[in-house]
């Protein structure tokens, strides 16, 4: 698949040479006042806000946002959804502000190519666009043949409901047709993934709305790993509220999913199998297609980027942001895609400037909500220290195991409220 | 004395800016801001190269929109509006959070990743960004009686409604009621141990209702 995609891709570069220097001088980005053309693929967490920011540092660069789709559904607070505590209206957003207010040409189409040698992507539409920079921000894509008998075909059944939006909704009605006294699996992922603490809110909010419209249901998390993000917290979480509704069995203790039987709603692992009323199973992930098909990933499936840009290892003036990209210790996170889409930006408005990216700084934080009255959260601020991104000694953590009633309800407003800003960031 | 205090101010924030400029990039937007404010130009012309290692000012600060909006201007209710707040507040705030003397429940964990100039940066940047101020709408009988104890027990500190900053009071007309309910509980819990101490008294002696006053008239004076 990758191959034959290459091979268009070249006979596609050759086809299409002098209609790439055609598109280097359309009225679009022709003007000499212009700095320089950025284009950015992707507009979630991290490739919205590199386009904004860009802008927002240095408006004469001129700035297009390719993005397939003309609305934006969040992963974060979609577990929400499920927990019956939100709408998924109230997650999803467009791309209108992006160029309304700052000046970034939107193009809602599908980039089937990146020619990097000639600094030229390619949309399903026909078009083709020059760039000086690009930056591609394609979040995750799913490794369905790590389980047997998976398939994008059976995630229309069997969702795994890890890119929000279609998907949600229908791990939504799933659990809204199940039938009290239903057992419904959530199987998590194997590292680096999305969201590590995801599949372990997800558990919680489900059981959140189990125990007030089904209360003899249970969840199941059949996870890949043998430990995970804020477990402690998670545990004692489940414990206080949920009790045995929710039930975590490790990779050791036979979590590993290795096939699924879709036809008898079965999850068959190492040594059980596990036969529910609803299935939520969240694959291995990889960098999203279009890196893929761009070559920019390595053995790991994953970009390596120089961290204190996200500048692609593999090929120059093209640069990796989000989930996508190998961030040393950043995990996979909306905040962390925000974070380094800034670093990215600044680092693209320095070059463009003729002048050295400066030193980066990030951070990430990611609130989990448990109860619409309990919620924790992890933080952490980082560096650059020899090339690689770490955690700042002595800064970030957890919650405190031993926090107040008031300060866990007061998370769950931060969550609620970070929300909001994390996506004004984005959209407004 | 409030002459003085404002001539003390003046020559401080003269010191910040000199060097906030010698550690900013000059494609860097505070800087642009920093440009616009008429003693600007003399230094922006010298501005040197920036040392390496030195994390400029909007790379730090960008960092805190994810909770705290772009520019600091909030957008969530819980999360109190920092854009344009005063400086000096800002940094006493995130030095407090830094050493632990003020309880927080993430900002103490993050203050601690950064170098007490960077914290200084940080806050110089954010206090030089516009206000702008809660979109939400303030019940009027609330506001009425928030201006009631406002009146009696807050305007010495918290003059015109909340909206001088002065002696680290910060901003609190527009201010989101949600934050401002989060904070005053808080200080109303703890009493002589919020900070700072003699508010702390005077809010112990209100009701929750009262509390809930003073949020909306605040907001009611954006």
């Amino acid at each position: 698949m990758a191959k034959l995609t290459r091979r268009n891709f070249i006979k596609a570069t050759g086809a299409c040479a002098a209609l790439g220097t055609a598109a280097a001088f359309s009225p679009a980005s022709f003007g000499k006042s212009a700095k320089g053309r950025v284009i950015v693929i992707g507009g979630g967490y991290g490739g919205s806000i590199a386009a904004k920011y860009i802008k927002k540092a240095d408006p004469s660069i001129d700035v297009t946002l390719i993005e397939k789709n003309t609305q934006y559904v969040s992963c974060p607070l979609s577990n929400e959804v499920l927990g019956g505590e939100r709408d998924i209206g109230s997650i999803t957003f467009n791309y209108k502000a992006m160029s309304q207010n700052h000046n970034i040409k939107v193009v809602h189409d599908e980039v089937v190519e990146i020619d990097a040698a000639n600094h030229s992507v390619k949309v399903a539409g026909g078009n083709q666009y020059q760039y000086d920079k690009l930056v591609v921000s394609p979040g995750v894509d799913f490794r369905f043949e790590k389980i047997e008998g998976h398939s994008a075909a059976v995630a229309e059944k069997i969702p795994h409901a890890w890119k929000a939006g279609p998907q949600t909704t229908l791990l939504h009605k799933q659990l809204m047709a199940m039938k009290d006294g239903g057992v419904c699996y959530i199987a998590a992922p194997p590292n680096p993934f999305r969201c590590p603490p995801g599949p372990y809110e997800r558990a919680a909010q489900i059981a959140h709305y189990f125990k007030r419209h089904k209360p003899k249901s249970k969840v199941i998390i059949l996870d890949a790993k043998d430990k995970f993000s804020k477990q402690g917290l998670f545990m004692q979480g489940y414990k206080k509220f949920y009790g045995d509704t929710i039930e975590w069995v490790s990779g050791a203790n036979g979590g590993i999913i290795e096939a699924i039987d879709a036809d008898n709603m079965t999850l068959v692992g190492q040594v059980d199998e596990y036969k529910g009323d609803v299935l939520n199973v969240i694959p291995a992930q990889k960098a999203g297609k279009i890196a893929q098909m761009a070559g920019l990933t390595d053995d790991s499936g994953w970009c390596p980027v120089s961290q204190g840009t996200f500048e692609s290892k593999i090929h120059k003036d093209v640069y990796v942001i989000g989930d996508a990209s190998i961030a040393g210790k950043m995990p996979k996170s909306g905040y962390a895609a925000n974070s380094q889409g800034k670093v990215c930006a600044a680092a693209i408005v320095a070059t463009l400037n003729g002048e050295p990216p400066g030193e980066p700084s990030y951070v990430n934080t990611c609130y989990s909500i448990i109860t619409p009255d309990w919620g924790i959260s992890v933080a952490a601020v980082y560096q650059l220290v020899d090339g690689k991104i770490v955690g700042v000694k002595g800064a970030g953590g957890l919650s405190p195991m031993d926090a107040s009633a008031e300060t866990r309800a007061i998370e769950v407003q931060y969550a609620r409220s970070w929300f909001k800003n994390i996506t004004s960031d984005m959209f407004t | 004395m409030k002459i003085n205090r404002k001539l003390l101010k003046t020559l401080i924030a003269g010191v910040f800016f000199g060097w906030l400029v010698s550690s900013c990039t000059t494609t860097d937007s505070a800087m642009k801001k920093e440009a616009a404010a008429p003693a600007a130009k003399p230094a922006a012309k010298m501005a040197p190269a920036k040392p390496q290692g030195v994390r400029s000012p909007s790379m730090l600060a960008n960092t805190c929109a994810g909770c705290h909006g772009t520019d600091g201007a909030s957008a969530g209710d819980a999360m109190p509006i920092i854009g344009g707040m005063e400086k000096e507040y800002l940094q006493l705030v995130l030095a407090e959070f830094k050493s632990g003397e003020r309880d927080s429940t993430i900002m103490g964990r993050i203050a601690k990743g950064y170098s007490d100039n960077e914290l200084k940066a940080i806050a110089s940047y954010i206090a030089n960004q516009t206000w702008v101020s809660s979109p939400a709408k303030a019940d009027k009988k609330l506001a009425a009686i928030g201006k009631k104890i406002h009146e009696k027990r807050c305007k010495t500190c918290h003059e015109d409604g909340g909206r001088v900053q002065e002696d680290d009071a910060p901003r609190l007309a527009g201010q989101w009621p949600d934050y401002t309910m989060i904070y005053l509980k808080d200080c109303h819990k703890k009493g002589r141990r919020c900070l700072p101490r003699k508010m702390g008294k005077r809010v112990s002696e209100l009701s929750e209702k009262e509390l809930q006053a003073m949020a909306h008239y605040y907001l009611s004076e954006k």
